[in-house]
């Protein structure tokens, strides 16, 4: 290994406490470093913190950012794994949410960077014969992340980022839409069904076999939920799949 | 219209912040450019890429990168890369900047500006990073002397001839940081005027102004406040010695109103003003 490497290979580890060379400065270092790495997930987790307070919250950043490093240079990409950490994470046992909350609050996040996507090309949907209707494949907007949880995990957001009562009373389970609507990350709550069929089409099914993850024999109610996909603009383009055999 | 090509040696900009984007587009304030952290907007598209085009409809932007980590002995991060290179292409900036600093070893990124030693074996390993940056950007980058509070016992030559160095045998330019040369001529004890005279002016392509804080008998660099009195006085000299250059005033923390911003800016562009060599030549900065 080159000195250079050597000697960059022992910073790292003394500004993470993890070895022995320090010297006057290094105070300096670790506290900005410490407070990068925190402001980044206050900034990606703010019901997380809320939830758990401000000492609490300092304290697990600090052990997360020892446990899942930071891997990139671009600080919008750290605290992907702050959620698997907490699910594990020994003092967050009496808040079973908090690992699915801070889940819904990485996808908004995702959300929000996310790729632009054009408008559904109606007209080129209305062209297509009602025997290929089963063959659509209707594909979502980049943004859109599909959260579920059994507990109430939105309504929680929700009451928080109002700076209401940190508690809620609500029962899960929670299925949620994450989307992003005039360059703002919305969080809509669907049914189970609803759920389970943009579900079906985020994994690229066809809308017949989505349908069937709906439950196929309740036309009008699937009906209502596509159109609801298509005008909020969940649903973003699609494709035909191969004509069956 | 959508400025284009070089900025005027006596541009004058201010660091491109969210909570203010709403008082910029509502006040409209004449400013030489903005310049934005590269790396906010590294992300697929969405609300902060949009702001950015809107900006840039406006203003002359400067990108200012904060994370590749020129001076990591990990091979260059070809993923960053790509994405400064996408952004950089997408909005023309008039000026594209990075640190001379690394900020990741092993894979483990520590976020921050990390102070490099001054050895011959970091000066031939910057030089060549620097060149392939340039070579995958298809330009000219500027790179910015940072601030530090550590000194490694190995450095060899003191941090002026390390930076002229690098900058004379890469062919890129020096955002002379001012702020960061009165932070560290404190902090490691050395004459700020004399750095000046090290730096050769035909290499230096822009200047920063920023306010430091006073922790632990320390200067730290927290663009957190306004200029300080000597970093002014530092500037004035600088844009004697070395010319009138496009002059960033950045501020992160504790970010003011908007007017504050446009106050030191205008004290910066009066300096600007004032100097005889300013007054000699208007050619642009590429």
């Amino acid at each position: 290994m080159s000195s250079l490497a050597t000697l960059q290979r022992d910073f790292m580890d003394a500004l993470f406490d993890i070895g022995q060379p320090s010297g006057p400065g290094m105070a300096v270092y670790r506290r900005n470093v410490q407070s990068n790495l925190h402001d980044a997930l206050v900034a990606t987790y703010p019901v997380v913190r809320r939830l758990v307070g401000e000492s609490f919250f300092r304290e697990a950043a600090r052990r997360y950012s020892r446990e899942s490093p930071s891997r990139s240079g671009d600080l919008t990409e750290y605290g992907a794994q702050f959620a698997a950490f907490l699910a594990s994470y020994p003092h967050a046992r009496a808040l079973p949410y908090l690992a699915d909350v801070a889940r819904l609050e990485w996808a908004c996040h995702e959300c929000l960077h996310a790729a632009d996507a054009g408008a559904l090309d109606f007209a080129a949907l209305g062209r297509v014969g009602a025997k290929r209707h089963g063959d659509i494949r209707f594909q979502l907007h980049p943004a859109v992340r599909l959260v579920r949880s059994p507990h109430p995990i939105g309504a929680i957001r929700a009451a928080n980022l109002s700076g209401g009562d940190a508690s809620v009373s609500e029962a899960g389970p929670d299925h949620l839409v994450v989307a992003r609507s005039g360059g703002e990350v919305r969080v809509a709550s669907v049914d189970a069904r609803e759920w389970d069929f943009l579900a079906a089409l985020a994994r690229g099914a066809a809308f017949e076999e989505a349908s069937a993850a709906y439950g196929a024999e309740d036309g009008a109610a699937l009906t209502g939920a596509l159109a609801r996909a298509v005008e909020s603009g969940v649903i973003a383009a699609f494709a035909l799949a191969e004509a069956r055999a | 219209m959508r400025p284009a090509g070089a900025l005027d040696r006596r541009s004058v900009g201010i660091g491109l912040r969210a909570p203010h984007y709403g008082a910029l587009v509502e006040q409209q304030p004449k400013l030489g450019f903005l310049e934005a952290h590269s790396e906010n907007f590294f992300g697929a598209g969405g609300p902060a890429l949009a702001w950015l085009e809107r900006f840039r409809a406006d203003y002359a932007l400067s990108l200012h990168g904060v994370g590749l980590s020129l001076g990591s002995a990990d091979p260059l991060d070809e993923r960053h890369l790509g994405k400064l290179d996408a952004l950089v292409k997408r909005i023309e900036p008039a000026l594209v900047s990075e640190h001379l600093c690394w900020s990741s070893i092993g894979e483990r990124h520590a976020n921050d500006l990390l102070p490099l030693p001054f050895t011959r074996e970091a000066l031939d390993h910057v030089v060549a990073r620097i060149d392939a940056t340039q070579e995958r950007l298809g330009r000219r980058i500027l790179v910015e002397n940072v601030s530090s509070y550590f000194a490694f016992d190995v450095s060899t030559v003191p941090e002026w001839e390390f930076i002229a160095e690098a900058a004379k045998r890469s062919g890129c330019g020096v955002l002379l940081d001012v702020n960061n040369i009165h932070v560290n001529a404190a902090n490691h004890g050395f004459d700020p005027y004399a750095y000046l005279d090290a730096i050769d002016p035909a290499s230096v392509g822009e200047y920063h102004l920023a306010g430091f804080e006073v922790a632990d008998g320390c200067l730290i660099d927290t663009h957190g406040s306004r200029v300080d009195d000597a970093v002014w006085s530092l500037y004035a000299a600088a844009v004697e010695r070395i010319g009138a250059r496009p002059t960033l005033v950045e501020w992160d923390c504790d970010l003011p109103a908007l007017d504050v911003l446009l106050g030191e800016a205008a004290t910066a562009r009066s300096i600007l003003a004032g100097s005889s060599r300013a007054n000699a030549g208007a050619e642009a900065i590429a």
